[in-house]
């Protein structure tokens, strides 16, 4: 039971406390609540200093700094004492000052508006500059006005940014045709020389076209997609088709590109084109088997000389004449003719059978060359 | 109630005062010292009038501490009041007060100090220890001798809607400072000095004869009995006499320092209750029932009763009871007439028993009253 429930012990209670015995009843102080206000403070600053930004608080008048947090510290390097007896003005690299003033001029008679920030660098105590984006925000304390100044280094973005600005240039100057599209086949980027290959005006005009526009079997794009999405590398020839509706050969390969979880969010073509390389490729093959053919004419020729030619070493070994030493002399000349013949046609088979291995396809006549020297052993 | 052991453990608490002539010029001084930059000066129309608050004012000027006049203040403070004080505190960008007049604008400020901290109703703050944020620094400067605020933990505020009068008690009440100037004292009317005077007059005598007194609140309660029984007749008589003011003014600073360490008992707990109903003026409503709270707790403290008596009663050629002398001593003072005569009716005799009967005063009363009780002295006092 309470001890409100019998009047006379609440009373009794009450009695304690008006006479300043109750827990509770103390003389002012202000020193408990102030404790917890410092506590809290002090709870709140440390969430300050972890912050990625640096924060300071400037003097709407002279543009003193009179408070920052650690991370304002850290990037910069400066003791507590040296950050306290500078001007914001101070920590701007010495070639950005004047702009930095203009810009501070200009806010001061016009407040920024929100979500506006200023890149400026800031000098360390060792002499570096970090780049920063600052946004400036005007606040009152009593009768002082101050500015806050959020920084946030920039270094690593502005690394990024010359990155991707280097791979987008990359991208813009490539000969080959390059396009990406979202997994619903619509296009999101192609490079100039894309739109150019397709006979398009320009990049532009091919964003949110569907992919099937650019072959003349649209169910291509389709069978390009699913295998990218199933992690089948893709490299085909097929016909492309132009803007007016002409087509021509194109070499395509594609990649799907992953986020960060690896699921894929589009896919990028790089497509080449091979007409004028299927031309030479015709051209090279006809070239080939017009040798083929010139080799083996050679190898009946000199079959078809070389038997006439026995006949006549036949014929000259039989006769005894001193003339017949000479005609044998210079049947032994025309045989090893043939049998330079022979070796040609020797390292031509090589050639062929170099160029069959790496794909060519030369034809030459199976032969095995018989030397005129093995005919006139076997007869002596 | 009244024989408690004297080894019972008794507080004494006090704010830092100080007293004489030219008090009222240091409240610039101690304003600043206490941190303030800009404060609220609480005040009434009736003290503006005749120019104590912009005197108080010129003293914080000159310390360069600027400050907002809160002024909307009747005599009996109410609920409204206060609420409209500490948005004015607010929106004034307020750190600290000053309250310059008598008890209603002090108990005004103090209860201003207690919403502008915690934001909530000042009636939810009714009863004892229900403050639990200290209020901002309070420094106050008294132009009355007799409520005694600027020493005492407690802030009468009326609930006008309930019609009643809502005690709040606690320590972090007392203020911070209290100039005692007895200056301020000479532009009293007749009709207050007397009603101040017997304020302090019952602050005296129910502390001295508390269930909750103290040797030390003992030396207060009997020195502030002895300076009233003197000083107040001669006032009357030469209302200008800065060194007589200063006497009551002591009077009223001894009984301040009693009651609000010993408490008070049931003249309070039903002038309250008529305050509450009937908006009548506080020291009045004390100055009809004391004789007769006197005689229904007699028993109880039978010998500082007739030590009280003695005292007030010095230079009488008669013996008279201790309410006798009381009730001599008012009628001195030109206060005559019954309850009756402020409007009081028969018919409402129960209601006020049931408010003075739960009202805080009376948990420090020499006797325990009943409700019953309670009503056959409002009977007697009708
Ligand atoms: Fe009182």
């Amino acid at each position: 039971m309470s001890e409100h429930s019998d009047p006379r012990l609440a009373r009794e209670a009450l009695r304690e406390k008006i006479i300043g015995l109750g827990e509770t009843s103390l003389h002012k102080s202000y020193y408990p609540e102030l404790q917890s206000r410092l506590a809290e403070l002090e709870r709140f600053r440390a969430l300050l200093d972890q912050t990625y930004d640096a924060i300071f608080l400037i003097q709407a008048k002279g543009g003193r700094v009179v408070d920052f947090n650690a991370t304002a510290q850290r990037y910069l390097g400066y003791s507590r004492e040296e950050l306290l007896s500078r001007s914001f003005e101070d920590l701007v690299c010495p070639e950005q000052r004047s702009d930095f003033l203009d810009y501070a001029r200009r806010r001061h008679r016009s407040p920024a508006e929100s979500g506006e920030t200023y890149r400026v660098s800031l000098l360390t105590r060792d002499g570096r500059d970090i780049p920063m984006e600052v946004a400036f925000r005007s606040v009152t304390f009593g009768d002082d006005r101050y500015i806050v100044a959020i920084a946030r280094d920039i270094t690593e973005r502005i690394r990024i940014e010359r990155d991707l600005r280097i791979k987008e240039s990359a991208f813009e100057s490539s000969i080959n045709g390059i396009l990406i599209a979202d997994l619903e086949r619509a296009v999101t980027y192609a490079n100039p020389s894309f739109a150019e290959m397709f006979g398009y005006s320009g990049p532009e005009a091919l964003r949110g076209m569907n992919l099937e526009s650019f072959f003349v079997d649209p169910s291509v794009a389709e069978e390009i997609v699913r295998d990218l999405l199933q992690n089948r590398p893709v490299i085909l020839e097929v016909e492309g088709l132009r803007r007016d509706e002409s087509s021509f050969h194109i070499e395509v390969s594609g990649s799907a590109v992953q986020n960060e979880t690896g699921q894929p969010f589009c896919i990028m073509l790089i497509v080449m084109d091979i007409t004028e390389r299927i031309r030479l490729d015709n051209l090279k093959r006809e070239s080939y088997a017009q040798l083929g053919k010139n080799i083996e004419q050679f190898a009946v020729i000199g079959d078809h000389i070389r038997n006439p030619l026995q006949v006549i070493v036949g014929c000259a070994e039989m006769i005894d004449d001193p003339l017949a030493e000479k005609i044998l002399e210079q049947a032994g000349l025309i045989d090893r003719f043939i049998a330079e013949l022979d070796r040609g046609w020797v390292e031509s088979a090589n050639v062929r059978n170099f160029l069959r291995k790496h794909g060519e396809d030369v034809e030459l006549p199976e032969r095995r060359p018989i030397g005129l020297s093995r005919l006139m052993d076997e007869d002596t | 109630m009244n024989h408690r052991n004297r080894l019972e453990l008794r507080k004494f608490v006090a704010p830092e005062f100080v007293c004489g002539q030219g008090a009222l010029d240091l409240a610039g001084r101690y304003a600043h010292n206490l941190g303030m930059r800009h404060l609220l000066l609480v005040t009434d129309p009736g003290v503006r009038a005749v120019g104590w608050a912009e005197a108080v004012g010129e003293s914080l000027t000159e310390a360069g501490v600027s400050f907002t006049i809160y002024d909307s203040v009747s005599p009996n403070p109410r609920a409204g009041e206060v609420m409209a004080g500490a948005e004015v505190y607010w929106s004034e960008g307020c750190n600290g007060i000053v309250a310059v007049g008598g008890g209603s604008p002090m108990d005004c400020a103090k209860g201003i100090g207690i919403v502008s901290v915690s934001g909530r109703d000042i009636l939810s703050f009714e009863g004892v220890d229900r403050v639990p944020l200290p209020p901002p620094p309070l420094i106050c400067v008294p132009t009355t001798a007799g409520t005694s605020a600027d020493i005492s933990q407690f802030a009468i505020i009326g609930d006008e809607e309930g019609r009643r009068k809502v005690a709040i008690i606690s320590k972090a009440l007392v203020p911070d400072v209290s100039l005692l100037d007895p200056e301020p004292l000479t532009t009293m009317p007749r009709d207050l000095t007397v009603d101040s005077g017997i304020d302090a007059l019952t602050h005296a005598i129910e502390a001295y004869v508390s269930n909750a007194s103290s040797p030390i609140t003992d030396l207060h309660a009997l020195e502030s009995i002895r300076l009233t029984s003197k000083a107040m007749p001669a006032v009357l008589e030469n209302p200008d006499d800065l060194n007589l003011r200063f006497s009551t003014l002591l009077a009223s600073l001894h009984a301040g320092l009693a009651f609000s360490n010993a408490s008070v008992g049931a003249v309070h707990a039903m002038a309250h209750a008529l305050g509450g109903v009937y908006d009548l003026a506080h020291g009045r409503c004390n100055a009809l029932l004391l004789e007769y709270v006197i005689e229904a707790n007699y028993e109880a403290a039978s010998i500082r009763y007739d030590r009280i008596g003695a005292i007030l009663g010095q230079g009488q050629d008669e013996w008279m009871s201790p309410a006798g002398v009381v009730a001599a001593f008012r009628r001195s003072l030109g206060i005559s007439g019954t309850l009756s005569t402020l409007g009081v009716t028969r018919d409402m005799i129960p209601a006020l028993a049931e408010r003075a009967y739960v009202d805080p005063c009376l948990a420090t009363n020499p006797r325990d009253l009943s409700r019953e009780e309670i009503e056959e002295i409002y009977e007697r006092a009708l």
